[in-house]
């Protein structure tokens, strides 16, 4: 755990960086500094690892003073990941992350060892072990950033703005790659960016900072995007919060409705008799075939198979219960029956869900995520 | 051009050749060793650089023989005299390099080196010192070539080098000598030349192409 007690940093030209900082971060969680350029992000950042001395305040690590420990030595024990990636030039990938563990002292044998299972974890080649930084992509350059600052196995991971210098699509992959990461090792990781879609994406808590080093919300991410603490934060998550904190929200609440749902070899009479503006056809495996307007069918003989039909497509469905409400109103806005198609895990059909079911299940989420809030607020008034 | 006097003076052209070696790469080591920590300072505290390019650039003004008379009265008509006014002149070449290379290393891999638990002296050892060392060697290319040809300035206070071609052959009205001495002059240089450039792609498997 990492804990920051009225830290200020005031720089010589008088510049607050960092204004009265208090902010906790838990052990085994992710959280993310989110900002404006110039909020002090970054300075806190690397107040922890002594990079950055504060003016005013102190920095808790596990309950220890960081100003009790050798820079050196508490460096090793946190791991650093820059913008840059900040490889070293003359040496080669496996020697790069096998960095810190030569540092502390490990036979050259074991540490590259560890460098090679490291590069798997990653998720590189072993092949590019004995590369230099140059022969790789920005993308490969970032993986080996953060297998370099694992090596060691430190508890606490600092990231500077890790994934801004590469394209969107290697972002995403590395994103998705924390995220797995995370997982399994459970570090404390404190990660910098500008990006509030990656604060959401990657964080368990997010600090969103104001200009000038204070802090306008510290709160996990569904919470900031159903909750802002005021137009400041309502403003930086942007305009379509409504629908982004649908991400975190899943489908179990929806209620879906099986009565348009018919097989392929149900009779268009049958359709007709359903009562519906809409049906969705099924194939024989039970899976979404297509949608058909009942306004179209009533030309046709009553006892043609809707099979034989000409059907809209589906677009996309959504799974049921494990995709969220996001997910499900967007496959509602692309369907043409402007109805979300709820499947099981193996892709048969559940049922149909209208906007008006949406709207009920999102209300639903809304008025859990209020007395969620109440109950926080409650327990902190206690403390 | 008389091509049967280089045979039968062999021995005289090895040796002055050698001399002459001598007299180009030791001053330049020399540089290199007294560049390098002046560099390494006046790349820390960056004060200490201009007054001090300020004196290279005098002394580099300095007309090689003025500064070799200048030194015969505490070292005489010897190597050292001109050893040590060539080290003067190849550590004005060489130190802006020194200052150069360590300032290009990027602040992204210090600060990533610093953050990772190196102390400041292991740093500049391990991490920075090698990153310096394309542009460092470049400085020291020309600081061998330059001592290899002032080097037949010596000749004039008497210290042996190919120079001594130069004088003997103008003296004597026999322009081979004088050629011979032009060509193996040239030769040193690019021998020597290379043979840092071979060092530097043995140092720096690392650096692009």
């Amino acid at each position: 755990m990492i804990t920051f007690v009225e830290v200020t940093k005031r720089y010589q030209d008088g510049t607050v960086a960092v204004d009265a900082l208090n902010l906790e971060v838990p052990a085994g969680q992710t959280m993310v500094l989110v900002g404006p350029s110039g909020c002090g992000k970054t300075t806190t950042l690397r107040m922890i690892n002594r990079l950055v001395e504060p003016t005013q305040g102190a920095i808790f690590l596990d309950g220890t003073d960081i100003k009790d420990r050798a820079p050196a030595h508490l460096r090793r024990g946190i791991g650093y990941v820059i913008q840059q990636s900040g490889l070293f030039p003359h040496r080669t990938v496996q020697d790069n992350i096998a960095t810190v563990p030569l540092l502390n002292g490990w036979p050259r044998k074991k540490a590259r060892d560890r460098a090679t299972e490291l590069l798997t974890l990653v998720g590189l080649d072993q092949d590019l072990a004995r590369r230099y930084p140059h022969q790789l992509s920005g993308g490969q350059q970032q993986r080996v950033g953060v297998a370099r600052a694992l090596a060691a196995d430190p508890p606490v991971l600092l990231m500077d703005e890790p994934f801004s210098a590469v394209d969107p699509v290697v972002r995403a992959s590395l994103q998705d790659q924390l995220l797995s990461l995370q997982a399994e090792l459970r570090k404390t990781i404190v990660l910098v960016t500008h990006d509030i879609e990656e604060a959401i994406k990657v964080g368990d808590l997010v600090a969103l900072y104001r200009p000038h080093g204070t802090l306008a919300q510290v709160a996990p991410p569904e919470q900031l995007l159903a909750a802002p603490a005021d137009d400041y934060v309502a403003g930086f998550v942007g305009f379509d919060r409504g629908i982004r904190r649908l991400s975190f929200v899943t489908t179990d609440g929806l209620v879906l409705d099986a009565s348009p749902v018919l097989p392929a070899d149900a009779t268009v009479a049958k359709a007709l008799a359903a009562g519906q503006p809409w049906i969705c056809v099924t194939d024989a495996e039970r899976r979404p075939a297509g949608w058909v307007a009942t306004v179209t069918l009533a030309a046709a003989p009553g006892d043609t198979p809707l099979g034989q039909v000409k059907t809209e497509p589906v677009g996309h469905a959504f799974t049921f219960g494990t995709d969220s409400l996001r997910a499900a109103l967007d496959a509602a806005v692309l369907s043409p029956a402007g109805q979300a198609v709820g499947v099981d895990g193996d892709g048969r059909v559940l049922g149909v869900a209208t906007f008006d079911q949406l709207r009920a299940a999102i209300q639903a989420a809304d008025t859990r995520a209020v007395d969620s809030r109440a109950g926080d607020s409650a327990e902190a008034r206690r403390r | 051009m008389m091509w049967s006097w280089i045979p039968s003076n062999w021995s005289l052209i090895w040796q002055l050749t050698w001399e002459n070696a001598k007299l180009g790469v030791l001053p330049a080591l020399y540089g290199l060793v007294i560049s390098l920590p002046l560099g390494v300072i006046a790349a820390r505290w960056r004060w200490f650089y201009p007054p001090t390019l300020t004196v290279i650039n005098i002394l580099y003004a300095v007309p090689s023989l003025a500064l070799f008379i200048a030194l015969i009265p505490a070292f005489g008509l010897t190597d050292t005299t001109v050893i040590i006014a060539l080290t003067v002149f190849s550590l004005c070449v060489i130190l802006p390099n020194v200052v150069a290379g360590l300032r290009a290393v990027p602040a992204a891999v210090t600060q990533a080196a610093t953050a990772m638990g190196y102390g400041p002296l292991r740093r500049l050892v391990t991490v920075e010192l090698p990153l310096a060392v394309p542009v460092i060697l470049a400085g020291f290319r020309v600081g061998v070539v330059a001592s290899i040809s002032l080097a037949s300035v010596g000749q004039l206070i008497g210290v042996s080098s190919l120079g001594y071609l130069f004088i003997d052959g103008l003296q004597r009205s026999f322009p081979t000598e004088i050629y011979v001495g032009l060509v193996l002059v040239i030769a040193l240089a690019l021998a020597c030349d290379l043979i840092i450039v071979a060092v530097r792609r043995a140092l720096t498997p690392w650096a692009a192409s």
